[in-house]
Protein backbone atom coordinates (compact mmCIF):
# COMPACT_ATOMS: atom_id res chain seq x y z
CA UNK A 1 0.00 0.00 0.00
CA UNK A 2 2.67 2.61 0.88
CA UNK A 3 4.27 3.78 -1.67
CA UNK A 4 8.15 3.91 -1.39
CA UNK A 5 9.48 7.24 -0.06
CA UNK A 6 12.47 8.00 -2.67
CA UNK A 7 9.73 6.93 -5.58
CA UNK A 8 7.66 10.06 -3.82
CA UNK A 9 10.53 12.20 -3.65
CA UNK A 10 11.68 11.36 -7.05
CA UNK A 11 8.33 12.44 -8.73
CA UNK A 12 8.15 15.42 -6.36
CA UNK A 13 11.89 16.80 -8.24
CA UNK A 14 11.06 16.09 -11.20
CA UNK A 15 7.84 17.60 -11.12
CA UNK A 16 9.31 20.90 -9.56
CA UNK A 17 12.06 20.37 -12.34
CA UNK A 18 9.62 19.93 -15.37
CA UNK A 19 7.73 23.22 -13.76
CA UNK A 20 10.41 24.88 -13.42
CA UNK A 21 11.93 24.74 -16.92
CA UNK A 22 8.65 24.55 -18.85
CA UNK A 23 6.81 27.22 -17.44
CA UNK A 24 7.64 30.51 -19.44
CA UNK A 25 4.69 32.85 -17.97
CA UNK A 26 5.97 35.05 -15.21
CA UNK A 27 2.47 35.01 -13.79
CA UNK A 28 2.43 31.25 -13.01
CA UNK A 29 6.22 31.08 -12.04
CA UNK A 30 5.01 33.70 -8.95
CA UNK A 31 1.68 31.73 -8.24
CA UNK A 32 3.91 28.51 -8.05
CA UNK A 33 6.31 30.25 -5.66
CA UNK A 34 4.24 31.67 -3.00
CA UNK A 35 2.61 28.30 -3.23
CA UNK A 36 6.14 26.91 -1.98
CA UNK A 37 6.39 29.76 0.57
CA UNK A 38 3.26 28.50 1.72
CA UNK A 39 3.93 25.29 2.04
CA UNK A 40 7.47 26.37 4.15
CA UNK A 41 4.55 27.51 6.72
CA UNK A 42 1.85 24.77 6.94
CA UNK A 43 4.67 22.69 7.09
CA UNK A 44 6.26 24.49 10.12
CA UNK A 45 2.93 24.80 11.91
CA UNK A 46 2.05 21.28 10.94
CA UNK A 47 4.87 20.11 12.79
CA UNK A 48 3.07 21.61 15.72
CA UNK A 49 -0.48 21.49 15.05
CA UNK A 50 -0.67 17.65 13.41
CA UNK A 51 1.76 16.23 15.09
CA UNK A 52 2.07 17.60 18.66
CA UNK A 53 -1.55 18.39 18.60
CA UNK A 54 -0.73 22.05 19.88
CA UNK A 55 -2.39 25.12 18.05
CA UNK A 56 -1.30 28.31 17.18
CA UNK A 57 -3.13 31.02 16.08
CA UNK A 58 0.13 33.70 16.33
CA UNK A 59 2.61 32.16 13.78
CA UNK A 60 2.03 34.93 11.32
CA UNK A 61 3.86 36.74 13.78
CA UNK A 62 6.67 34.36 12.97
CA UNK A 63 6.76 34.89 8.72
CA UNK A 64 6.79 38.73 10.04
CA UNK A 65 9.93 38.20 12.05
CA UNK A 66 11.86 36.58 9.40
CA UNK A 67 10.76 39.60 6.90
CA UNK A 68 11.44 42.28 8.98
CA UNK A 69 14.21 41.09 10.27
CA UNK A 70 15.92 40.62 7.13
CA UNK A 71 14.48 44.09 5.54
CA UNK A 72 15.86 45.81 8.35
CA UNK A 73 18.92 44.68 8.11
CA UNK A 74 19.79 44.16 4.68
CA UNK A 75 18.45 47.72 3.96
CA UNK A 76 18.87 49.84 6.85
CA UNK A 77 22.73 47.66 8.04
CA UNK A 78 23.71 46.53 4.77
CA UNK A 79 23.93 42.98 5.96
CA UNK A 80 24.00 40.23 3.70
CA UNK A 81 21.28 38.61 2.77
CA UNK A 82 22.88 35.04 4.11
CA UNK A 83 23.58 36.87 6.93
CA UNK A 84 20.27 38.30 8.05
CA UNK A 85 19.15 34.89 7.59
CA UNK A 86 20.57 33.25 10.55
CA UNK A 87 19.44 36.32 12.27
CA UNK A 88 16.18 36.14 11.30
CA UNK A 89 16.09 32.64 12.54
CA UNK A 90 17.78 33.16 15.37
CA UNK A 91 15.40 36.35 16.66
CA UNK A 92 12.06 33.94 16.04
CA UNK A 93 13.81 31.18 17.69
CA UNK A 94 14.38 33.66 20.84
CA UNK A 95 10.83 34.82 21.04
CA UNK A 96 9.20 31.49 19.90
CA UNK A 97 11.33 30.46 23.23
CA UNK A 98 10.24 33.24 25.21
CA UNK A 99 6.42 33.29 24.32
CA UNK A 100 6.35 29.69 24.16
CA UNK A 101 7.67 29.15 27.63
CA UNK A 102 4.44 30.72 29.18
CA UNK A 103 1.51 29.74 27.06
CA UNK A 104 2.16 26.50 26.17
CA UNK A 105 1.23 25.53 30.06
CA UNK A 106 -1.88 26.37 28.34
CA UNK A 107 -3.98 23.66 25.78
CA UNK A 108 -6.84 23.86 23.96
CA UNK A 109 -8.58 26.77 23.45
CA UNK A 110 -6.60 29.01 26.16
CA UNK A 111 -3.41 28.42 24.07
CA UNK A 112 -5.26 29.35 20.92
CA UNK A 113 -6.15 32.46 22.85
CA UNK A 114 -2.72 33.05 24.23
CA UNK A 115 -0.82 32.41 20.81
CA UNK A 116 -3.63 34.44 19.22
CA UNK A 117 -2.67 37.44 21.25
CA UNK A 118 0.94 37.47 20.64
CA UNK A 119 -0.05 37.34 16.98
CA UNK A 120 -1.80 40.81 17.66
CA UNK A 121 1.06 42.07 19.85
CA UNK A 122 3.66 41.35 16.80
CA UNK A 123 1.23 42.65 14.17
CA UNK A 124 1.06 46.14 16.05
CA UNK A 125 4.75 46.02 16.38
CA UNK A 126 5.53 45.59 12.77
CA UNK A 127 2.57 48.53 11.99
CA UNK A 128 3.35 50.88 14.85
CA UNK A 129 7.33 51.07 15.20
CA UNK A 130 7.68 53.27 11.93
CA UNK A 131 10.81 54.52 12.10
CA UNK A 132 12.01 50.66 12.26
CA UNK A 133 9.39 48.92 9.89
CA UNK A 134 8.26 51.68 7.79
CA UNK A 135 4.75 51.44 9.70
CA UNK A 136 1.63 50.74 8.07
CA UNK A 137 2.81 52.00 4.87
CA UNK A 138 5.35 48.91 4.65
CA UNK A 139 9.10 48.41 3.88
CA UNK A 140 10.65 49.23 0.30
CA UNK A 141 13.85 48.27 -1.45
CA UNK A 142 14.43 45.29 0.23
CA UNK A 143 17.54 43.15 -2.00
CA UNK A 144 17.06 39.90 -4.43
CA UNK A 145 19.36 37.06 -3.38
CA UNK A 146 22.25 36.13 -4.95
CA UNK A 147 25.08 33.13 -4.77
CA UNK A 148 27.82 33.53 -6.49
CA UNK A 149 27.29 34.09 -10.09
CA UNK A 150 23.36 33.13 -9.56
CA UNK A 151 21.08 35.53 -9.14
CA UNK A 152 17.73 34.94 -8.02
CA UNK A 153 16.42 37.81 -8.96
CA UNK A 154 14.48 36.30 -11.80
CA UNK A 155 11.50 34.43 -11.40
CA UNK A 156 12.45 31.08 -12.70
CA UNK A 157 15.93 30.71 -10.44
CA UNK A 158 13.44 31.89 -7.49
CA UNK A 159 11.03 29.59 -7.85
CA UNK A 160 13.82 26.84 -7.89
CA UNK A 161 15.44 28.18 -4.43
CA UNK A 162 12.17 28.02 -2.93
CA UNK A 163 11.12 24.64 -3.90
CA UNK A 164 14.49 23.09 -3.12
CA UNK A 165 14.33 24.43 0.51
CA UNK A 166 10.89 23.00 0.44
CA UNK A 167 12.08 19.66 -0.24
CA UNK A 168 14.86 20.18 2.43
CA UNK A 169 12.07 20.93 5.09
CA UNK A 170 10.16 18.09 3.67
CA UNK A 171 13.17 15.32 4.02
CA UNK A 172 13.96 17.38 7.96
CA UNK A 173 10.17 17.14 8.57
CA UNK A 174 10.09 13.47 7.43
CA UNK A 175 12.59 12.27 9.19
CA UNK A 176 11.65 14.00 12.69
CA UNK A 177 8.63 12.20 12.07
CA UNK A 178 10.40 8.55 11.72
CA UNK A 179 12.40 9.14 14.79
CA UNK A 180 12.48 8.76 18.54
CA UNK A 181 11.45 12.62 19.10
CA UNK A 182 8.52 12.46 16.35
CA UNK A 183 7.05 8.84 18.07
CA UNK A 184 7.30 11.31 21.08
CA UNK A 185 5.20 13.90 19.57
CA UNK A 186 2.94 12.05 17.90
CA UNK A 187 2.22 10.31 21.12
CA UNK A 188 1.54 13.69 23.38
CA UNK A 189 -0.98 14.33 20.44
CA UNK A 190 -2.60 10.92 21.35
CA UNK A 191 -2.67 11.04 24.99
CA UNK A 192 -0.54 13.85 26.64
CA UNK A 193 -1.45 11.64 29.88
CA UNK A 194 0.28 8.38 29.17
CA UNK A 195 2.88 10.30 26.91
CA UNK A 196 3.87 11.77 30.56
CA UNK A 197 3.86 8.50 31.87
CA UNK A 198 5.90 6.45 29.70
CA UNK A 199 8.73 9.55 30.79
CA UNK A 200 8.56 12.27 27.71
CA UNK A 201 8.93 15.59 29.33
CA UNK A 202 6.18 16.80 27.03
CA UNK A 203 6.77 20.87 28.45
CA UNK A 204 9.98 20.53 26.96
CA UNK A 205 9.37 18.82 23.97
CA UNK A 206 6.47 20.85 22.95
CA UNK A 207 8.72 23.74 23.66
CA UNK A 208 11.19 22.48 21.07
CA UNK A 209 8.49 22.16 18.38
CA UNK A 210 7.28 25.26 18.82
CA UNK A 211 10.61 27.23 18.53
CA UNK A 212 11.17 24.86 15.23
CA UNK A 213 7.87 25.80 13.55
CA UNK A 214 8.99 28.86 14.15
CA UNK A 215 11.81 28.86 12.55
CA UNK A 216 10.37 27.36 9.63
CA UNK A 217 7.99 30.38 9.56
CA UNK A 218 10.37 32.96 9.76
CA UNK A 219 12.56 31.12 7.02
CA UNK A 220 9.30 31.51 5.01
CA UNK A 221 8.95 35.02 5.56
CA UNK A 222 12.70 35.47 4.54
CA UNK A 223 11.90 34.29 1.12
CA UNK A 224 9.12 36.38 0.98
CA UNK A 225 10.24 39.37 1.76
CA UNK A 226 13.41 38.92 -1.00
CA UNK A 227 11.10 37.27 -3.89
CA UNK A 228 8.75 40.63 -3.30
CA UNK A 229 11.13 43.15 -2.27
CA UNK A 230 8.02 44.89 -0.34
CA UNK A 231 6.24 44.12 2.99
CA UNK A 232 4.05 45.54 4.73
CA UNK A 233 2.10 44.78 8.24
CA UNK A 234 -1.77 43.59 6.60
CA UNK A 235 0.77 40.08 5.43
CA UNK A 236 1.72 39.06 8.79
CA UNK A 237 -1.89 40.06 10.79
CA UNK A 238 -4.00 37.42 12.23
CA UNK A 239 -5.91 36.83 9.20
CA UNK A 240 -2.43 35.24 7.79
CA UNK A 241 -2.23 33.24 10.76
CA UNK A 242 -5.37 31.93 10.07
CA UNK A 243 -4.54 31.40 6.61
CA UNK A 244 -1.98 29.12 8.08
CA UNK A 245 -3.69 26.94 10.34
CA UNK A 246 -6.45 26.52 7.42
CA UNK A 247 -3.97 25.29 4.78
CA UNK A 248 -3.06 22.60 7.87
CA UNK A 249 -6.21 21.85 8.52
CA UNK A 250 -7.18 21.51 4.96
CA UNK A 251 -4.45 19.84 3.61
CA UNK A 252 -4.92 17.25 6.40
CA UNK A 253 -3.53 17.66 9.60
CA UNK A 254 -0.25 15.16 10.81
CA UNK A 255 0.69 14.92 6.87
CA UNK A 256 3.89 16.25 5.43
CA UNK A 257 2.33 16.17 2.09
CA UNK A 258 -1.10 17.79 3.52
CA UNK A 259 1.10 20.94 4.10
CA UNK A 260 1.67 21.21 0.02
CA UNK A 261 -1.86 20.07 -1.20
CA UNK A 262 -3.17 22.87 1.80
CA UNK A 263 -1.09 25.46 0.72
CA UNK A 264 -1.84 24.90 -2.75
CA UNK A 265 -4.99 25.31 -2.59
CA UNK A 266 -5.45 28.07 -0.39
CA UNK A 267 -2.96 29.96 -2.86
CA UNK A 268 -4.87 28.79 -5.53
CA UNK A 269 -8.42 29.70 -4.87
CA UNK A 270 -8.25 33.52 -4.73
CA UNK A 271 -6.51 33.48 -7.87
CA UNK A 272 -8.54 31.03 -9.46
CA UNK A 273 -11.67 33.29 -8.08
CA UNK A 274 -10.61 36.52 -9.68
CA UNK A 275 -13.62 35.66 -11.89
CA UNK A 276 -16.82 36.04 -9.40
CA UNK A 277 -15.06 39.36 -8.70
CA UNK A 278 -17.20 40.79 -5.58
CA UNK A 279 -18.39 37.18 -4.71
CA UNK A 280 -15.39 35.69 -4.59
CA UNK A 281 -14.78 35.78 -0.85
CA UNK A 282 -18.49 34.02 -0.53
CA UNK A 283 -17.48 31.19 -2.96
CA UNK A 284 -13.93 31.00 -1.26
CA UNK A 285 -15.95 30.31 2.30
CA UNK A 286 -18.29 27.82 0.76
CA UNK A 287 -15.04 25.69 -1.26
CA UNK A 288 -13.78 25.63 2.35
CA UNK A 289 -17.19 24.53 3.71
CA UNK A 290 -17.34 21.86 1.34
CA UNK A 291 -14.18 20.36 1.71
CA UNK A 292 -14.08 20.38 5.45
CA UNK A 293 -17.70 18.47 5.62
CA UNK A 294 -16.65 15.76 2.50
CA UNK A 295 -13.30 15.43 4.10
CA UNK A 296 -12.96 16.00 7.45
CA UNK A 297 -9.98 14.92 7.88
CA UNK A 298 -8.19 17.04 5.25
CA UNK A 299 -7.26 16.43 1.90
CA UNK A 300 -4.37 14.18 2.02
CA UNK A 301 -6.55 11.59 4.46
CA UNK A 302 -9.80 12.46 2.56
CA UNK A 303 -8.23 11.59 -1.10
CA UNK A 304 -6.47 7.87 0.37
CA UNK A 305 -10.05 7.07 1.66
CA UNK A 306 -11.28 7.48 -1.54
CA UNK A 307 -8.97 5.36 -3.57
CA UNK A 308 -9.02 2.64 -0.73
CA UNK A 309 -12.72 2.99 -0.88
CA UNK A 310 -12.40 2.67 -4.62
CA UNK A 311 -9.95 -0.25 -4.36
CA UNK A 312 -12.20 -1.94 -2.29
CA UNK A 313 -15.08 -1.27 -4.59
CA UNK A 314 -12.89 -3.18 -7.04
CA UNK A 315 -13.26 -6.35 -4.86
CA UNK A 316 -9.80 -6.45 -4.80
CA UNK A 317 -9.29 -5.21 -1.07
CA UNK A 318 -6.68 -4.98 1.10
CA UNK A 319 -5.46 -7.95 3.44
CA UNK A 320 -4.49 -5.78 6.82
CA UNK B 1 21.25 0.57 34.73
CA UNK B 2 20.55 2.01 38.63
CA UNK B 3 23.22 1.05 40.90
CA UNK B 4 23.37 2.50 44.00
CA UNK B 5 25.73 0.23 45.91
CA UNK B 6 25.58 2.60 48.94
CA UNK B 7 22.39 1.32 49.93
CA UNK B 8 22.18 -1.41 52.73
CA UNK B 9 20.46 -4.52 51.17
CA UNK B 10 17.59 -4.48 53.41
CA UNK B 11 15.79 -1.03 52.22
CA UNK B 12 13.05 -1.14 50.40
CA UNK B 13 12.48 -0.20 47.21
CA UNK B 14 9.80 1.65 47.51
CA UNK B 15 8.51 3.34 51.07
CA UNK B 16 5.75 5.95 51.42
CA UNK B 17 5.57 7.65 54.77
CA UNK B 18 2.67 9.23 56.15
CA UNK B 19 1.47 10.33 52.96
CA UNK B 20 -1.99 12.60 52.67
CA UNK B 21 -3.31 13.73 49.81
CA UNK B 22 -6.94 15.55 49.67
CA UNK B 23 -9.14 17.16 46.94
CA UNK B 24 -11.26 19.76 47.92
CA UNK B 25 -13.00 18.83 50.91
CA UNK B 26 -12.38 14.83 50.28
CA UNK B 27 -9.26 13.05 51.75
CA UNK B 28 -8.23 10.56 49.33
CA UNK B 29 -5.39 9.22 51.22
CA UNK B 30 -4.79 9.62 54.79
CA UNK B 31 -1.32 8.55 56.48
CA UNK B 32 0.05 5.74 54.07
CA UNK B 33 2.62 4.15 55.57
CA UNK B 34 3.75 1.31 53.32
CA UNK B 35 7.31 -0.67 51.82
CA UNK B 36 7.51 -2.43 49.24
CA UNK B 37 10.46 -5.05 49.51
CA UNK B 38 12.56 -5.77 46.11
CA UNK B 39 11.15 -8.27 44.13
CA UNK B 40 8.15 -8.82 45.31
CA UNK B 41 4.26 -8.53 44.23
CA UNK B 42 2.35 -6.22 46.41
CA UNK B 43 -2.15 -6.22 46.22
CA UNK B 44 -3.25 -3.21 46.60
CA UNK B 45 -7.43 -3.90 46.93
CA UNK B 46 -10.03 -2.05 48.71
CA UNK B 47 -13.60 -0.76 47.49
CA UNK B 48 -13.95 1.57 44.69
CA UNK B 49 -13.01 5.20 45.70
CA UNK B 50 -10.78 3.73 48.65
CA UNK B 51 -7.57 5.77 47.22
CA UNK B 52 -5.68 2.81 44.97
CA UNK B 53 -5.61 5.27 41.85
CA UNK B 54 -4.93 8.18 44.18
CA UNK B 55 -1.98 6.51 45.53
CA UNK B 56 -0.35 5.56 41.98
CA UNK B 57 -1.14 8.43 41.16
CA UNK B 58 0.94 9.74 44.04
CA UNK B 59 3.83 7.63 43.77
CA UNK B 60 4.17 8.53 39.96
CA UNK B 61 4.61 11.75 40.34
CA UNK B 62 1.11 12.79 38.81
CA UNK B 63 -0.09 14.41 41.73
CA UNK B 64 1.55 15.57 44.84
CA UNK B 65 0.93 15.03 48.08
CA UNK B 66 0.43 17.41 50.71
CA UNK B 67 2.21 15.77 53.05
CA UNK B 68 4.55 13.02 53.47
CA UNK B 69 7.24 11.52 51.61
CA UNK B 70 7.19 8.74 49.43
CA UNK B 71 10.99 7.32 48.92
CA UNK B 72 12.31 4.87 46.27
CA UNK B 73 15.96 3.54 46.34
CA UNK B 74 16.55 5.37 49.15
CA UNK B 75 16.44 8.07 47.11
CA UNK B 76 13.03 11.14 47.90
CA UNK B 77 11.05 11.37 45.21
CA UNK B 78 8.23 13.61 45.99
CA UNK B 79 8.08 16.38 44.19
CA UNK B 80 10.35 15.43 41.20
CA UNK B 81 8.53 15.22 38.13
CA UNK B 82 6.97 12.51 36.03
CA UNK B 83 9.73 11.97 33.95
CA UNK B 84 12.24 12.12 35.88
CA UNK B 85 10.50 9.37 38.39
CA UNK B 86 9.80 7.28 35.16
CA UNK B 87 13.48 7.49 34.29
CA UNK B 88 14.52 6.05 38.35
CA UNK B 89 13.08 3.31 37.53
CA UNK B 90 8.68 3.43 38.15
CA UNK B 91 6.37 2.45 35.51
CA UNK B 92 2.68 2.37 35.43
CA UNK B 93 -0.67 1.09 33.59
CA UNK B 94 -3.76 2.76 33.38
CA UNK B 95 -7.39 1.57 34.83
CA UNK B 96 -8.94 2.46 31.12
CA UNK B 97 -6.08 1.85 28.96
CA UNK B 98 -4.00 4.88 27.48
CA UNK B 99 -2.43 3.80 24.37
CA UNK B 100 -1.62 5.52 21.97
CA UNK B 101 -4.04 5.05 19.16
CA UNK B 102 -3.23 6.81 15.85
CA UNK B 103 0.17 4.69 16.84
CA UNK B 104 0.91 1.45 16.02
CA UNK B 105 1.01 -1.30 18.18
CA UNK B 106 5.09 -1.65 17.86
CA UNK B 107 5.55 2.59 17.79
CA UNK B 108 3.88 2.24 20.58
CA UNK B 109 6.45 -0.22 22.93
CA UNK B 110 9.05 1.90 20.58
CA UNK B 111 7.72 5.45 22.62
CA UNK B 112 8.02 3.46 25.59
CA UNK B 113 12.13 2.98 24.95
CA UNK B 114 11.73 7.02 25.36
CA UNK B 115 13.52 7.62 28.76
CA UNK B 116 16.80 5.20 27.95
CA UNK B 117 17.08 6.48 24.97
CA UNK B 118 18.91 10.24 23.78
CA UNK B 119 18.95 11.27 20.26
CA UNK B 120 16.69 14.57 19.71
CA UNK B 121 16.37 16.67 16.91
CA UNK B 122 19.72 16.81 15.45
CA UNK B 123 19.99 13.12 15.53
CA UNK B 124 16.64 12.72 13.69
CA UNK B 125 17.68 15.36 11.33
CA UNK B 126 21.16 14.11 10.46
CA UNK B 127 20.65 10.26 11.26
CA UNK B 128 24.39 9.75 11.77
CA UNK B 129 25.27 6.31 12.87
CA UNK B 130 24.21 6.73 16.25
CA UNK B 131 21.37 7.43 16.07
CA UNK B 132 20.43 4.43 13.35
CA UNK B 133 21.95 2.37 15.97
CA UNK B 134 19.65 3.79 18.80
CA UNK B 135 16.60 3.41 16.34
CA UNK B 136 17.72 -0.23 15.50
CA UNK B 137 18.03 -1.08 19.24
CA UNK B 138 14.67 0.43 20.02
CA UNK B 139 13.19 -1.30 17.72
CA UNK B 140 14.54 -4.74 18.70
CA UNK B 141 13.93 -4.00 22.15
CA UNK B 142 10.06 -3.05 21.56
CA UNK B 143 10.07 -6.50 19.25
CA UNK B 144 11.47 -8.37 21.73
CA UNK B 145 9.59 -6.67 24.41
CA UNK B 146 6.02 -7.33 21.64
CA UNK B 147 7.17 -11.19 21.88
CA UNK B 148 7.19 -11.48 25.22
CA UNK B 149 4.01 -10.52 25.85
CA UNK B 150 2.50 -12.20 22.96
CA UNK B 151 1.89 -9.93 20.39
CA UNK B 152 4.84 -10.52 17.79
CA UNK B 153 2.17 -10.64 15.04
CA UNK B 154 -0.06 -7.85 15.43
CA UNK B 155 3.07 -5.40 15.31
CA UNK B 156 2.40 -3.35 12.49
CA UNK B 157 -1.67 -2.79 13.26
CA UNK B 158 -3.16 0.06 14.55
CA UNK B 159 -3.08 -0.16 18.25
CA UNK B 160 -6.58 0.96 18.63
CA UNK B 161 -7.63 -2.40 16.21
CA UNK B 162 -6.16 -4.75 18.62
CA UNK B 163 -9.07 -6.57 20.93
CA UNK B 164 -9.55 -4.65 24.25
CA UNK B 165 -7.42 -7.96 25.78
CA UNK B 166 -4.34 -7.32 23.59
CA UNK B 167 -4.36 -3.76 24.38
CA UNK B 168 -3.91 -4.59 27.72
CA UNK B 169 -0.86 -6.25 26.95
CA UNK B 170 0.37 -3.31 24.96
CA UNK B 171 0.02 -1.27 27.52
CA UNK B 172 2.43 -3.77 29.94
CA UNK B 173 4.49 -4.26 27.07
CA UNK B 174 5.08 -0.17 26.67
CA UNK B 175 5.60 -0.04 30.32
CA UNK B 176 8.46 -2.49 30.04
CA UNK B 177 9.95 -0.64 27.81
CA UNK B 178 11.25 2.10 30.16
CA UNK B 179 13.58 -0.74 31.92
CA UNK B 180 11.57 -0.34 35.56
CA UNK B 181 12.40 -1.52 38.37
CA UNK B 182 8.73 -1.20 39.87
CA UNK B 183 5.32 -1.76 37.89
CA UNK B 184 2.40 -0.28 38.88
CA UNK B 185 -0.50 -2.24 37.22
CA UNK B 186 -3.67 -0.21 38.07
CA UNK B 187 -6.75 -2.98 37.25
CA UNK B 188 -4.57 -5.21 34.42
CA UNK B 189 -7.61 -7.80 34.45
CA UNK B 190 -10.31 -5.46 34.44
CA UNK B 191 -12.79 -6.12 31.09
CA UNK B 192 -10.42 -9.32 30.34
CA UNK B 193 -12.47 -12.53 30.30
CA UNK B 194 -11.38 -15.85 32.22
CA UNK B 195 -8.71 -17.08 29.37
CA UNK B 196 -7.84 -13.72 29.13
CA UNK B 197 -6.95 -13.28 33.21
CA UNK B 198 -5.25 -16.48 33.54
CA UNK B 199 -3.09 -15.57 31.07
CA UNK B 200 -2.46 -12.24 32.31
CA UNK B 201 -1.39 -14.41 35.76
CA UNK B 202 1.14 -15.93 33.82
CA UNK B 203 2.42 -12.73 31.98
CA UNK B 204 2.71 -11.02 35.72
CA UNK B 205 4.72 -14.09 36.89
CA UNK B 206 6.98 -13.66 34.24
CA UNK B 207 7.61 -10.36 34.86
CA UNK B 208 8.13 -10.75 38.51
CA UNK B 209 10.61 -13.85 37.80
CA UNK B 210 12.50 -11.16 35.67
CA UNK B 211 13.26 -9.14 39.15
CA UNK B 212 10.89 -6.47 38.31
CA UNK B 213 8.67 -5.57 41.50
CA UNK B 214 5.23 -5.39 41.08
CA UNK B 215 2.44 -3.44 43.01
CA UNK B 216 -0.88 -4.63 41.34
CA UNK B 217 -4.27 -2.79 42.26
CA UNK B 218 -6.79 -5.22 41.17
CA UNK B 219 -10.76 -6.60 41.96
CA UNK B 220 -9.93 -9.85 40.37
CA UNK B 221 -10.00 -11.47 44.02
CA UNK B 222 -8.49 -14.91 42.82
CA UNK B 223 -5.85 -13.35 40.59
CA UNK B 224 -4.50 -10.89 43.25
CA UNK B 225 -5.27 -13.73 46.20
CA UNK B 226 -2.83 -16.22 43.85
CA UNK B 227 -0.35 -13.83 42.42
CA UNK B 228 0.39 -11.31 45.48
CA UNK B 229 2.90 -11.69 48.03
CA UNK B 230 1.74 -9.23 50.11
CA UNK B 231 -1.67 -7.17 49.76
CA UNK B 232 -2.33 -4.10 51.58
CA UNK B 233 -5.93 -3.36 52.05
CA UNK B 234 -7.46 0.50 51.18
CA UNK B 235 -10.69 1.64 52.68
CA UNK B 236 -11.51 5.25 52.36
CA UNK B 237 -8.16 6.65 52.06
CA UNK B 238 -6.62 4.50 55.00
CA UNK B 239 -4.91 1.60 55.35
CA UNK B 240 -7.57 -0.99 56.62
CA UNK B 241 -5.29 -4.53 56.69
CA UNK B 242 -1.94 -5.82 55.35
CA UNK B 243 -0.70 -9.30 55.64
CA UNK B 244 0.08 -12.02 53.68
CA UNK B 245 -3.37 -13.44 51.37
CA UNK B 246 -3.93 -16.09 53.40
CA UNK B 247 -4.08 -13.40 56.50
CA UNK B 248 -6.44 -11.26 54.60
CA UNK B 249 -8.52 -13.51 53.21
CA UNK B 250 -9.14 -14.04 56.98
CA UNK B 251 -9.29 -10.81 58.23
CA UNK B 252 -12.44 -9.55 59.88
CA UNK B 253 -12.34 -5.74 59.37
CA UNK B 254 -11.69 -6.98 55.77
CA UNK B 255 -14.47 -9.32 55.55
CA UNK B 256 -16.76 -6.50 56.38
CA UNK B 257 -15.22 -3.28 55.11
CA UNK B 258 -14.35 -4.88 51.53
CA UNK B 259 -15.69 -8.70 50.52
CA UNK B 260 -18.73 -8.50 52.65
CA UNK B 261 -19.79 -11.06 55.23
CA UNK B 262 -20.10 -14.01 53.94
CA UNK B 263 -21.90 -16.00 56.75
Amino acid sequence: MSIPKILIYGFFVTAVLLIGYFVENYYYLQVLTFIGINTLLALGLNMLMGYAGQISLGHGAFYGIGAYTTAILTVNYQFSPWLSLPCAILLAVTVAFLVGLPTLKLSGYYLGMGTLGFGMIAFIIFREWTSLTGGASGFVGIPSLEAGFISFSSARNYFFLVWAVVLINLIVCGRMIQSRMGRALRAIHDSEKAAMAVGINTMHLKLQIFVFSAAVGALAGFLYAHYISFISPGTFDFLASVRMVTMVVIGGMASIWGALLGAALLTLLPEWLHAFADFEMIVYGLIMMIVMILLPRGLTRGLLDLYEKAGEGTGKGHDN
Amino acid sequence: MITDSAEPEYSPLLKTAAVSKSFGGLKALSDISFEVPKGIVQGLIGPNGAGKTTLFNVITGAYLPDSGSISFLGKEIRGKKLHQIVKMGIARTFQNVELFESMTVIENVMVGCHVRTRSGFWGAVSRIPKVLREEKMIRDRAEELLAFVGLEKESGKKSSDLPFGWQRLLEIARALASDPLLLLLDEPAAGLNAVETRQLGELLGKIRDLGITLVLVEHDMSLTMKISDNILVLDRGCILARGTPREIQSDEAVMSAYLGKSK
